[in-house]
Order: structure tokens, then C-alpha cells, then sequence
């Protein structure tokens, strides 16, 4: 299950990535030509530094909560004890595992931030109006991983019906990643590395 | 003293069995909360009957220890053998007619300078765990043997 | 209240819409959606319109949503979901009244500014995805009647203003005669081969602004330039084939303008103050010519002045007195760097600088770029309204001191023209030419 899990997402990755790369190639070579690699990595480090861009400063509550959203979201699921000891058992590898209260913390984190970006889609018209079914899912998956896991680990009522349901979801959210809007993972760089570069050696601006 | 433990073990597996039935699945979990709590208050009174898996090199300890009841686990499992589970070995092979009974798993598991806490962990999660989906029975979810108290 | 008052602006009837609408089959309008959703749809389209988390956070860059009190329909994304969504949802199986109405927000709601490049974490170039629309209603002939014709004129005339090859000539010597009345020995070099500079500006020019070829050829002359203008089509660097999505007449402008610069074998295009063709001349049309970067150096007005005060070619005699902002263009700052050169040749010029906020990359758009002004009279009101975010941006750096805003591109120039009269502001506008002609010595 877990194997299934992990060959779909990473095959997935790379076939989208792989396909794109050709598509882009085929249809939009000047990419190519126009890329830069240091003014791809002078965009993409604007933008992954928190309040380094107008944008970001113009958000502060937005900022906080995405730039903790999203360090929370990769670093809960592979730095988790108890992920990490069940990688141990299955394959005999290991690394550092974050300490029990951390990953707590984290994972409330992850899912006040879930919260805080449904409120968004429900309360700001600008995002409301944006905003499909589609949108909604995918925050319903990346929540429940997260709120099946902190009941599990809490041992709340049926925790093991809902170990389960963590087990599922946590799958699908991986899944899923390479085939919707959460490809924004793989796409991240490049689309803003092709602005970056685009605005720092041809239009000679920054585009933070 | 030894037949009580008994009872209350059979009564973990019936509710167990229940437990799979969704409609009493919250009945059950009220039921076993307060079962718990009469255990521990038990448990205070009798400490030599109900043992958990202990090893003196997990100092710091993560999760609840393991409750197990060693004889109830091998009547149930229909082991015979003590070395089905205190096994030695002696250069890679496993000895037939040996067994390492009042030893620690660290005092091998743990011994070699590489080896790290997640080493000690895994040999103990594969030994029960491991044993649990071979045979298609007992505890593998973490907190069906790390229960919380 | 909003949505009514947008609703009202939102039907303007324009020829150019409603007649080529009218020749259309809806099976005529998803066959050609879906081929050219297929030839020219690519990896940046699918790319940007797949990952769109839809965070709403480039609304706030758009002079359009903040200026029509936040309506959500006017957010960069939010027009984007409109037109675009629906048409690769549906595989354009779109109907003709949705043609118009996608016409209408990708030639008339959107400036192309890419401001919101600057505020979308990833970097969605929503200004492709607009442009990618227009191209589909240039492909259906479904473009706003007044922008189209500047691009039938760019097709016949290769200008865009339908300025006869004699007219331009005349032009150029009529402009000659009024500034030897000033300078008597001054001349407009037609035809020279081997001059430094290829002097090039936008068909308006000879149009409507002769005096702005007067002013440069003063500027030339006291700066002791070697330049010269052509006396053949190719003199025009301006380009609205670029906006109504006709990119091989795009081709064929740049073409016959770069080729007329190597004709005379100038070393280096220097161009008047218009931002949309700096855009055509340095980013765009070398590319549909499969240039990487330009074939001849190029250099917009603001450049070429920076470089004239910086090698002190230019002596001011008076520095203008009153107190000037600047109105950054995006088609110079945030499609060419070129704001911190416009700061040094007004502090060169002006004696007080008073800046505008927000500004330089993240100043805001006029609201007449991108073509926007072009499409004409029946959408003058709707540009001016949708624009009331600049009125208080200008009423603000006002208050501040400023009377003379200097608006280094025509598009901007007359945008801002038009807010000025619309929100009663009463400030002055110039070009950075005017203000270096009024305080330069002329000898």
C-alpha cells in the first residue's frame, strides 16, 4: 500500500514533470532559451524567504500562516517518530525524528492553517469567487492526514478505525499530488524560475 | 489470582470482537473506558500480574510501555517453546536447543556501538509485530499495544 | 450596487465585436478554439492554468479590482476563471455570446501590465494567458473595432496610424522648417548611411505629436548626435498587432523595422517615448523573428537621455521648477528596468522630485496599456472608471507637491490625460522630452 503510494506519487511526478518538459520543448521552446539560472534562483529565493516580496508583506497574517503551513507539511510526515521508526522496520533506514510535543504542535499548526485558509475561501470575496468544489477537496485532503493523525496518536475513540482512515489519506494526499492543483509542488520552481528569468535578464526588474 | 487475569483477558477479546460491529462500537469504547479505569485502579494492588515490555536501555520512553500478559499471550498463542521467542543466536545462525530467557534484547540488540536507539526499536516492533501479521492475529497498530493510560 | 454599475459597463457595443460575432457558427468558434488550443497551447498554459491554487492573492495587483471597490470578477485570476476556465473546460465548446463577452474582458479589462506576475507566488504571466485569449478572438476576427483598425493599418501601411509614405516624409521636413526658426542650422539627417543612431518613433507621432519630432531633433542636434530617420516605411517602432493576438503581422512589422536600421547601417535603435513598442522592439517581436535579444542594440527614450546627461552632452540652463512625480510605465520599469535612469535625468532636470507610492515595478498601471486606450472611444468611460485606484495614487503624490506628473510613454501619457480630466485632479503632464526641450541649452 504504501509502495503503491509512493510509486504513484513519484512516478506520477516524474511523468508529469517529463511530459511537461517535452510539451515545452515542443510548444514553448523559448523557455529554454530564456532561462537563467541565477535569475531563476534570485526569484525563486524571494519568494521562499517569508516577507521578502511586496506581496508577502502586504499579507502578514497569509505569510505567517502559509510559510508555517507549508514548513509544517513536509516536515511532520518525514520527521515524525513514528514514520520514521516505520521506515526503520521496513527498510532498515533511518534519520533525525522530531521530538513527540513538536510534531504535536506542528500538526495543530497544520490544521489551524487549513482552517484559516478555508476561512479565507468562505469570508474573503476575492478568493470565495475563485473558489470551486475542487478546491475545497484538496484541503480536505491535506487536513484529514493530519487530524486522523493527531486522534490516532491521542488514542481518541475508535482511533483504530481512524489509524485507518489516516493510513488512506495520508496515501491519496500523495497520490494526488502529482495530478492536481497540489502540483504547484513540482511546478513551483519552474514557473517562477522562468519569470525570475525572464524579469532579471530581459526586462532587468525584480518580480518580488 | 491467575484465572482472573484469564477472565479479563477473555473479556478484552469478546469486547474486541464486538468492537467490530459499528453500532456498538461507542457503547464499547464507553464500556472498555470505564473497564480501564477499574484495571488500573486494580492494577495498583497487583503489580506482579500484569507486566509490560520493559528494557532498561529505552531510558527516555516515547510511548506508554507495552502491556503484555506473558502467560495469557502464550496460552492463547499455543506456544510451547520459550526460545519461539527468546531465541540466540551464534554467528548468524539460529541455536535450536538455546534460549536467552532473563536476558534483555538490548544486551544484544543494542550492544554494538552503531547501533542506535531505532535499531532496538525495530528488532522489538518486528518481534511482536512482525510475529502478529504472520500470523494473521493479535495488536500491529501503534497504539493497540502502546495504550495509553 | 457595484455589480449593477459593472453589469451596465460591461455591454458597450462595439462594431468590431458585435459585426464579427455576427459571421460566426458556434461550430466555427470550437473548431478553431480547439485548434488552436492545440497548436499554439503549450507548457505555460497548462502550467499556469493547472496549478492556480486560486489564493486570490493577485487581486490586490490589479488597478482594475482595486479600483472597481474589490469586485472578485476583476481580479486577475477572476478573469482568468471567466474566460480561459471555461474555454479548456469546455474544449471550447463555447457560445458566441461568450466570445464577446471574453473579447471584451481579455481587449478591455486587462492591461497586460503584469503587475500581478509580481504578487502570484508561482509566477502565473496572466498577462500570456490574456494574450493567448486575444489571440483566439484575433483567429474568430472578433477584436474591438478601433484597435483592429490600427492593425489593418500597421497590415497596409506598416504603421499604425495609416500616415502615407509621402505624408511621413513631409512630416519630417515640415517639423525641420518650424525648429530652424529656433536653431537655424538644425536638420532632421533622412537616409544617412552609417549614422550612430536610427531615430524610430510610434505612428502617432507624425500624427498627432509632430512637435515631439521637433523636440528630439533638437535634443539630437545639442547633444551633437549622429543620427538619422528613414525616409521609407520601417520608421514606425510601434506595434498593435502585439495586442489584438495578430503575431505574424508582429513578425513582419519588426521585420521591415530592424531591417530598415540595417538598411542604413545604423549602429543602434533609439526610440521616442513609447513604452508598448520598447516592449515590441526589445521582448517581443525579436522573438517571433527568432532573435534572442534584439538584432541591433536598442534603447529607449530614457535610456538614451540617462546616457546624454551621464556623458554631460546635454547642459540644463534652468532646472523645471515645478514640482514633478513620475508616473513609472510598465512596459520601460517592469519590462525594462529603466526606472532609477528616468530618476537620475529628472533629478538632472527638475528641482524637486516628489515619487509617487507605490512605485517603480510596483507602480500602477495607467489603465491605457496593453492596447487598452486603443479599442477607442466606447470604452474611454469604462478604462477612465476603472482606473480610480491611479486618480488616488496622483491625488496623493498632489498633495504631496506635485504638479507635473512625467509620463515617459504615450500610452501613459494619454491614460493619464484622461484621468487627470476625469477626476478633476488639475495636474500637468509631460513627457520627459518636454521637460528636457523646456530647460536645455538649446546651443
Amino acid at each position: 500500500m504504501v509502495g503503491v503510494a509512493f510509486t504513484v506519487f513519484l512516478a506520477g511526478s516524474f511523468f508529469r514533470l517529463i511530459s511537461m518538459w517535452r510539451l515545452a520543448k515542443k510548444k514553448d521552446g523559448l523557455i529554454f532559451s530564456y532561462i537563467s539560472i541565477f535569475f531563476a534562483l534570485r526569484s525563486i529565493v524571494h519568494w521562499i524567504l517569508p516577507f521578502a516580496g511586496v506581496s508577502m508583506r502586504k499579507h502578514p497574517a497569509m505569510t505567517i500562516v502559509a510559510f508555517l503551513f507549508h514548513v509544517c507539511l513536509f516536515a511532520v510526515p518525514i520527521f515524525l517518530s513514528a514514520h520514521v521508526i516505520l521506515f526503520k522496520e521496513s527498510w532498515d533506514i533511518s534519520w533525525w525524528r522530531l521530538p513527540d510535543m513538536a510534531a504535536e504542535i506542528m500538526s495543530w499548526s497544520v490544521i489551524g492553517s487549513c482552517l484559516f485558509f478555508l476561512g479565507r475561501r468562505i469570508f474573503l470575496p476575492e478568493v470565495r469567487y475563485l473558489t470551486s468544489l475542487s478546491d475545497y477537496l484538496i484541503l480536505a485532503a491535506v487536513a484529514v492526514p493530519f487530524i486522523s493523525g493527531l486522534w490516532s496518536y491521542h488514542q481518541w475513540a475508535a482511533f483504530q478505525v481512524v489509524m485507518i482512515v489516516h493510513i488512506i489519506s495520508g496515501e491519496i494526499m500523495l497520490m494526488i499530488i502529482p495530478f492536481t492543483r497540489l502540483s504547484h509542488m513540482l511546478f513551483f520552481p519552474f514557473t517562477r524560475g522562468y519569470m525570475g528569468s525572464e524579469f532579471g535578464a530581459v526586462r532587468h526588474a525584480k518580480d518580488w | 489470582m491467575t484465572k482472573q487475569k484469564h477472565n479479563f483477558c477473555l473479556a478484552i477479546e469478546f469486547f474486541r470482537k464486538i468492537s467490530s460491529m459499528k453500532q456498538t462500537k461507542i457503547l464499547f469504547y464507553s464500556v472498555f473506558s470505564i473497564l480501564f479505569l477499574l484495571v488500573g485502579a486494580f492494577a495498583a494492588f497487583s503489580q506482579e500480574d500484569i507486566e509490560t515490555v520493559n528494557d532498561s536501555a529505552f531510558e527516555n520512553q516515547t510511548r506508554p510501555p507495552v502491556v503484555f500478559f506473558h502467560d495469557t499471550h502464550n496460552e492463547n498463542a499455543a506456544i510451547e517453546e520459550c526460545n519461539a521467542c527468546h531465541h540466540m543466536f551464534e554467528d548468524g545462525k539460529r541455536l535450536d536447543d538455546d534460549d536467552s530467557i532473563g536476558m534483555e534484547c538490548s544486551e544484544c540488540h543494542c550492544s554494538k556501538m552503531k547501533d542506535s536507539m531505532a535499531d532496538l526499536i525495530r528488532v522489538y516492533h518486528l518481534q511482536c509485530g512482525g510475529c502478529h501479521l504472520k500470523q494473521k492475529t493479535g495488536p500491529v497498530m501503534c497504539g493497540e499495544c502502546h495504550r495509553k493510560r | 450596487m457595484t455589480k449593477r454599475s459593472v453589469q451596465n459597463i460591461s455591454t458597450i457595443p462595439d462594431e468590431g465585436i458585435d459585426k464579427g460575432a455576427q459571421r460566426l457558427t458556434p461550430d466555427q468558434v470550437s473548431r478553431v478554439i480547439r485548434r488552436h488550443l492545440e497548436e499554439e497551447g503549450g507548457a505555460r498554459l497548462k502550467v499556469y492554468t493547472e496549478t492556480c491554487v486560486h489564493c486570490g492573492l493577485c487581486s490586490d495587483a490589479c488597478h482594475f479590482y482595486l479600483s472597481h471597490d474589490h469586485d472578485p470578477k476583476f481580479s486577475p485570476a477572476g478573469k482568468v476563471k471567466q474566460t480561459l476556465d471555461k474555454i479548456i473546460r469546455k474544449k471550447g465548446r463555447v457560445s458566441i455570446d461568450f466570445i464577446k463577452k471574453t473579447a471584451e474582458i481579455a481587449f478591455t479589462e486587462c492591461n497586460l501590465c503584469r503587475r500581478c506576475v509580481m504578487y502570484c507566488p508561482f509566477g502565473i504571466d496572466v498577462a500570456y494567458l490574456m494574450l493567448f485569449l486575444r489571440r483566439i478572438c484575433h483567429k474568430l476576427g472578433v477584436v474591438p473595432q478601433y484597435i483592429q483598425d490600427t492593425a489593418h493599418s500597421h497590415a497596409a501601411t506598416m504603421n499604425q496610424m495609416w500616415v502615407k509614405d509621402d505624408e511621413w516624409i513631409d512630416t519630417l521636413h515640415w517639423q525641420e522648417d518650424e525648429a530652424r526658426d529656433e536653431i537655424p542650422d538644425l536638420r532632421i539627417p533622412l537616409e544617412k548611411q552609417g549614422a550612430d543612431i536610427f531615430y524610430s518613433v510610434i505612428g502617432p507621432e507624425p500624427k498627432f505629436r509632430a512637435q515631439m519630432i521637433y523636440q528630439a531633433a533638437v535634443i539630437m542636434n545639442a547633444a551633437g548626435m549622429d543620427w538619422t530617420m528613414p525616409a521609407t516605411p520601417g520608421w514606425d517602432n510601434s506595434d498593435m498587432c502585439m495586442y489584438t493576438g495578430d503575431e505574424e503581422m508582429v513578425a513582419r512589422l519588426k521585420k521591415v523595422h530592424f531591417e530598415t536600421a540595417m538598411r542604413l547601417k545604423t549602429k543602434r535603435i533609439v526610440m521616442g517615448e513609447c513604452g508598448h513598442a520598447y516592449r515590441s522592439v526589445h521582448d517581443v517581436g525579436n522573438r517571433h523573428l527568432g532573435w534572442k535579444m534584439s538584432p541591433l542594440p536598442v534603447m529607449h527614450a530614457i535610456e538614451f537621455y540617462y546616457e546624454l546627461f551621464k556623458d554631460r552632452k546635454l547642459k540644463v540652463n534652468q532646472k523645471y521648477d515645478a514640482p514633478v512625480t513620475l508616473h513609472d510605465p510598465c512596459n520601460v520599469v517592469r519590462g525594462g528596468g529603466l526606472h532609477e535612469m528616468a530618476r537620475y535625468v529628472i533629478n538632472e532636470t527638475c528641482s524637486r522630485f516628489v515619487e509617487m507610492h507605490p512605485n517603480r515595478e510596483h507602480n500602477y498601471c495607467c489603465g491605457a496599456g496593453g492596447g487598452v486606450i486603443n479599442c477607442g472611444p466606447p470604452y474611454t468611460n469604462k478604462r477612465v472608471v476603472s482606473n480610480r485606484v491611479k486618480a488616488d495614487q496622483l491625488a496623493d503624490a498632489k498633495a504631496r507637491g506635485a504638479k507635473t506628473i512625467i509620463a515617459p510613454c504615450h500610452n501613459c501619457f494619454g491614460g493619464l490625460e484622461d484621468i487627470v480630466k476625469h477626476y478633476g485632479l488639475g495636474m500637468e503632464i509631460k513627457f520627459l522630452g518636454d521637460v528636457i526641450y523646456e530647460c536645455m541649452d538649446k546651443e
